[in-house]
């Protein structure tokens, strides 16, 4: 099915929502690179990877997360993961990404990490 | 071996499919995606009228039924490759030996499914037998026997998503499915590695690869064209990164404005249980060991 990938916004958080497989095949992944970048581009800096239908990841799959996830550093932003499951969270774990890159169950609660702390909703 | 393009169909002319019924999910599956692409298509109900159908037309995709065994679809591709030695044939079956894939694969099947199978994947590779422009011996056996098989693959992705997909088609009941999927996932990386810094992707290149398959044991040895390089030199390979700092290399491919990279191998030393590389380094083992069969009871 390739990769399909849609984007949303939550308050300064882009979140894209991933369908399909992140795999160097039929140039999936660098559809996502280039999404990426185009996004990091154009000045997002917290972005979140929602994983939940994400079925196969390859190493230039996860080059590119982890790709994104330094370069978001480097300008001071942040990228964490939501939901991976299956092969795709059995790949992450192989390559500890999942032990560097915050990863997440709960949307609202991934929402909330890329806030600075001492925030709170009501302040 | 042919030149790379001999098989290329002209883009304007409508494209035709032959398929024998498997039924159900997979009938209903190939026609959806040989008609959002225009193609016409022809169906028969078994394999019986192919070879006549075939010597009388051509077709630029023929898929076979899932009732017939693997050796009378091989032994029809052969005879339907002595008339349209491009054709590109995808044999689905239900009925196979684990030996099939390898004749399967001397005959010059497109590709090759055993049940059971993900239809979204048998969607994929018909996708890519209507977009692959070239693709004769893409794949060629040099010899094979069930425990040793050699083969020469071109360096090009098509072509490896070919022989893997030849390699899911591989069913050993002596091999566990998730053992089998870590080797395939570790040799595709391997594979692709070698394709791409071997040999530069370049069709014209071949990489090449045996299989063995030892009682306790699977290897692959997979050997590029390439000038080789050292595990040690890789600072920008994941392979490479300090153990306290895993992602050392990810900034050093930033810094030299590399595209993102370099988890192959890592990913691939993970999932097997040796890789062990030759001094050059453009010849690479990856060895999984099987725990042995259980003894019966007495």
């Amino acid at each position: 099915m390739g990769l399909q990938i849609s984007t949303r916004e939550s308050g300064d958080v882009t979140i894209l929502d991933l369908r399909g497989r992140s795999t160097i095949d039929g140039g999936e992944s660098e559809l996502l690179s280039y999404q990426l970048q185009k996004l990091v581009a154009s000045g997002v800096r917290k972005l979140l990877l929602n994983l939940a239908d994400l079925t196969q990841v390859d190493s230039s799959g996860v080059s590119i997360i982890v790709g994104t996830y330094v370069s978001l550093k480097r300008q001071g932003g942040d990228l964490g993961l939501l939901r991976p499951s299956g092969r795709v969270l059995e790949v992450l774990t192989v390559v500890h990404l999942i032990d560097v890159i915050p990863s997440f169950q709960d949307e609202a609660e991934a929402l909330a990490s890329f806030r600075p702390r001492g925030y709170s909703a009501s302040s | 071996m042919t030149t790379p393009c001999s098989g290329a169909v002209a883009p304007t002319t409508q494209k035709t499919a032959l398929l024998v019924a498997s039924g159900g999910e997979v009938d209903e599956l190939l026609t959806n995606v040989l008609a959002s692409e225009g193609w016409s298509i022809q169906r028969i109900v078994d394999n019986q009228h192919i070879l006549a159908l075939a010597r009388a037309k051509p077709f630029d995709l023929i898929v076979t039924g899932r009732e017939t065994r693997v050796a009378e679809d091989v032994e029809l591709l052969r005879k339907i490759r002595g008339a349209r030695p491009h054709v590109r044939l995808i044999i689905l079956t239900d009925k196979f030996t684990p030996g099939d894939v390898i004749s399967a694969m001397r005959e010059g099947a497109f590709s090759y499914f055993s049940a059971p199978f993900e239809a979204s994947e048998l969607a994929e590779m018909v996708r890519a037998a209507m977009a692959e422009p070239c693709w004769d011996d893409g794949i060629e056996v040099l010899s094979g026997t069930p425990e040793w098989v050699t083969l020469t693959a071109r360096c090009d992705l098509a072509t490896a998503d070919r022989l893997v997909q030849f390699l899911h088609g591989v069913r050993d009941p002596s091999i566990p499915e998730a053992e089998k999927d870590h080797v395939i996932f570790a040799f595709k990386e391997i594979l692709i590695n070698a394709m791409e810094h071997g040999g530069h992707f370049d069709p014209s290149q071949h990489v090449e690869i045996s299989f063995i398959r030892a009682r306790r044991a699977i290897a692959c040895r997979v050997k590029d064209p390439g000038e080789g390089f050292s595990l040690e030199e890789l600072r920008h390979a994941a392979a490479g990164s300090s153990p306290n700092d895993l992602f050392s290399h990810a900034r050093v491919r930033d810094a030299r404005g590399m595209r993102p990279g370099g988890f192959g191998i890592l990913l691939a030393k993970k999932l097997v249980d040796e890789l062990i590389y030759n001094e050059k380094g453009n010849e690479v083992v990856l060895v999984k060991y099987l725990d042995p069969p259980e003894s019966p009871i007495i």
